[in-house]
């Protein structure tokens, strides 16, 4: 790591166990190439991303947050991605109200097959995260 | 007295004769001015201290978990939707309430008219309504103001004054003299500045958060026997009144209740640091609605709103 | 009833300052303390550092939201940091340094400091509170217009005068008289610059205006024999769950209260260091007295009830004092206007336990 490294972004990732989990994992053994940037907790379904875990991730110090589940219809548990959706959709807009730049709050649907779509998309969020900067939210003055 | 008070008064009397509820939840007289206070009594000689008048702020149905068994209660408009609500959230049955409703002209937010008249209540002598004016005693003048001077600010932007699920309406539908603009003036006025404004906005006001938690204890949607800010193992966030755990720990709340809250205003009442919590709430009810079409409070067979999905919706932000 | 012995100095001690000139005395002051007047700026009314300008504070008659024992015992303060290395955990006492005059604190919460000095005096003697306490001067004011929530007269507290403060400020038009009350006061006052000399008129404006405020007092409360009434009381469980039914427990009227100080302990650890810090906390809320066996005071008709026993009977048992000064905050504050003068006047005759 050269000791000049320019700021790269650190991005808590929620993975739904039984799809984007295993995508990417797959994505590992296509030895596809993205950036490294996404941390991530596996979790059982995208369902069970409380708000409460989002915000948390960002008074830490995250850059961003990046919640991952089931294609509409094929959750594991019926239900629980329909939720993360309407859960997400009032989080993002609410943190966007209050002044939290909407590109921290980011959520894709990759399946299990999807090994090339969760590299496309980690790059992507890493991208519209690095140009947004760093999350100095809740510094302290 | 008035006319609905006397008939709310036998009304309740008659439901504790009648063994048809264990308590009644109504408001009597305030022990200050321009103040009315939570009456929960099982005894019918109590009814008589029942009051309708244009101070009966608290939302009622905070209270009903605590009374076993069938419960008679006094309802605005929002308290109703509540009620309701906690229905929808399985957390009280249908035929364990008995709503007596209240048809709400709308209740009076002293710290509108203090700052009007520039008096503390205490020199205030006297606050009359007649129908849309409103007359303020002070100093010897009376002082008129319309009522969209002085209402609080949500009922300014309320859609269902009259409950709409009842067992007794007491009066007539009415509908309030609204200014839904100008309730929402201060949201609008937050989103017109740059997020970085915003947020230092936020950051300001919540420096002067104590915790106390009123905004938490006064709400009817937190039901929670154990909120998320008690776990200490983990500990999601810190005790400390930093603000910015005071922050995370409110956005997290307004984002628990999206779906519940009907907007009654009680958490801003309640702070007691004088923090705009409603233009939190407002602005997740106008999301609520703009993404859901979901109106929290108006349908007792409909599901919560965040356990209900169409199958296409909201999608465009996922990627 | 506490009561401290009162040294009042003769009339050609008393000094007097114009309202107008109070900016200058307390930039004097301001060379030597950090001082806190009543203030607004925040959004809410409380003890502020004060900006250098506003003296807006001498019009408002009456008392703070947030009470002063926020400068003495404040709901956030470090008591120790530590650091992990190889050889163990280094700990850096915090200690407050700061010296500081509150000025314009009401007898009411003045009185409230010195009844909670008793239990950080008691057995162990706090001192994070107790250097806060030595570090403080009080500059007290008195109110010219009291609440209606005000009830310090039922409580043995005058409006206008105290003992419990170092110099004490009484409102007499455009000025204000200045009487020193203990040592520290007249070493405060020898610091000061803009002060005239105050006539035996003055001294009897002074007297008129106390007495005024004093009248204006209305609301009252008779505390005879309070304390048996309550321990005989205290089984009645219909009386207290009457009493308690509208109660929401939040925190308000204890975080409001000048003379609750109860305090939580939190360690906050990252790596291996931190530092430990109090925060106020609240008998109201639910899980005060949680512990993994019980809960003693599960329900809330019990912790109501402690509330109200805590200040108007164990701590006079324990220290000859009730721990309430009339300062009115939780009638006025509490969102469902639960009202301590009401229930006490309700306490129902038992026979003696």
């Amino acid at each position: 790591m050269s000791q000049d490294a320019e700021w790269e972004p650190k991005i808590l990732g929620f993975l739904c166990r039984w799809c984007s989990y295993a995508g990417a994992d797959l994505a590992g053994t296509s030895r596809k190439k993205y950036p490294p940037n996404v941390r991530i907790i596996k979790i059982p379904c995208s369902g069970r991303v409380d708000p409460l875990l989002i915000l948390k991730a960002l008074r830490m110090g995250f850059d961003g947050v990046l919640v991952s589940g089931c294609h509409p219809g094929d959750c594991h548990y019926q239900t629980g991605n329909y939720r993360a959706r309407r859960r997400i959709a009032i989080t993002k807009k609410f943190l966007e109200y209050i002044g939290v730049e909407p590109q921290r709050v980011q959520a894709s649907w990759v399946s299990a097959s999807e090994g090339d779509k969760w590299s496309q998309v980690v790059a992507d969020v890493t991208r519209e995260i690095k140009e947004i900067g760093p999350n100095n939210l809740f510094a302290d003055e | 007295m008035n006319d609905i008070e006397s008939k709310l008064r036998t009304e309740a009397r008659n439901l504790l004769e009648q063994g048809k509820v264990n308590a009644i939840i109504g408001f009597a007289p305030g022990s200050l001015k321009f103040t009315t206070t939570p009456l929960i009594t099982g005894d019918k000689e109590d009814t008589d201290r029942l009051v309708i008048n244009p101070f009966i702020a608290n939302n009622l149905s905070v209270f009903i978990h605590d009374i076993e068994g069938p419960v008679g209660i006094v309802a605005k408009g929002c308290d109703a939707r509540s009620i309701v609500s906690l229905i929808q959230d399985n957390q009280l049955a249908r035929e364990d309430v008995f709503i007596l409703g209240i048809p709400c002209p709308g209740v009076i937010d002293l710290r509108k008219v203090e700052k009007l008249v520039g008096r503390d209540r205490d020199e205030i002598d006297d606050i009359t309504r007649d129908n849309d004016r409103v007359t303020v005693a002070v100093g010897g003048e009376n002082k008129e103001f319309s009522i969209t001077e002085v209402l609080r600010d949500d009922c300014l932007s309320c859609e269902s004054p009259a409950p709409k699920e009842y067992d007794l309406l007491l009066g007539e539908d009415n509908v309030v003299v609204g200014d839904r603009e100008l309730s929402r003036s201060h949201i609008r006025e937050l989103e017109s500045l740059p997020p970085a404004e915003r947020w230092e906005f936020w950051k300001n006001e919540f420096s002067r958060c104590i915790r106390c938690y009123a905004c938490r204890q006064v709400c009817p949607a937190c039901f929670c026997e154990r909120c998320f800010v008690e776990e200490s193992e983990p500990q999601w966030i810190s005790p400390l009144p930093r603000w910015q755990d005071n922050l995370v720990f409110q956005a997290t709340r307004v984002i628990h209740v999206a779906g519940r809250c009907v907007d009654c205003g009680e958490c801003e009442r309640a702070c007691p640091v004088n923090i705009p919590l409603r233009s939190l709430t407002g602005k997740m009810d106008e999301i609520v609605e703009e993404l859901f079409g979901y109106k929290a409070g108006t349908d007792k067979d409909a599901p919560p709103l965040m356990t209900a999905y169409v199958p296409e919706e909201a999608e465009d932000f996922i990627r | 009833m506490y009561r401290r012995k009162r040294k009042i100095l003769s009339g050609d001690n008393m000094k007097k300052i114009k309202k107008k000139d109070i900016g200058k005395l307390l930039s004097k002051w301001q060379a030597d303390f950090t001082v806190f007047t009543p203030s607004r700026a925040t959004g809410v009314a409380r003890m502020e550092e004060w900006d250098g300008k506003d003296t807006d504070f001498l019009t408002w008659y009456r008392n703070t939201v947030i009470p002063p024992k926020n400068n003495i015992l404040p709901n956030m303060e470090a008591m120790f940091r530590f650091q992990k290395d190889e050889a163990g955990y280094q700990l850096e006492p915090v200690t407050p340094e700061q010296k500081q005059i509150i000025f314009g604190i009401r007898p009411c919460d003045a009185r409230a400091l010195t009844i909670i000095d008793m239990v950080f005096k008691d057995t162990y003697e706090d001192r994070y509170y107790l250097t806060r306490r030595q570090n403080t001067v009080l500059v007290g004011l008195g109110c010219t217009n009291p609440y209606e929530s005000c009830f310090c007269t039922s409580l043995g507290i005058h409006p206008a005068q105290s003992a419990d403060v170092d110099l004490m400020l009484t409102d007499i038009g455009n000025e204000l008289l200045i009487e020193e009350i203990t040592d520290k006061g007249k070493e405060l006052l020898g610091k000061s610059s803009g002060l005239t000399d105050a006539s035996s008129n003055d001294e009897d404006s002074a007297k008129q205006s106390r007495e005024t405020a004093y009248q204006k007092v209305t609301r009252k409360l008779d505390t005879t024999g309070i304390a048996d009434k309550l321990q005989a009381s205290f089984e009645d469980k219909d009386f207290w769950g009457k009493v308690a039914a509208k109660c929401v427990t939040c925190g308000i009227c204890t975080f409001l209260c000048p003379t609750c100080y109860c305090f939580d302990i939190n360690d906050e650890i990252s790596k291996g260091s931190g530092a430990r810090f109090r925060n106020w906390d609240s008998c109201s809320f639910s899980l005060y007295t949680k512990m993994p066996a019980e809960n003693p005071r599960e329900e809330k008709w019990q912790r109501v009830r402690q509330k109200v026993c805590h200040k108007y009977e164990f701590y006079p048992r324990l220290f000859d004092t009730i721990a309430c000064t009339g300062c009115g905050r939780c009638i006025r504050f509490c969102p469902v206007n639960w009202d301590i003068t009401q229930t006490l006047e309700s306490v129902p005759e038992h026979s003696a336990v």
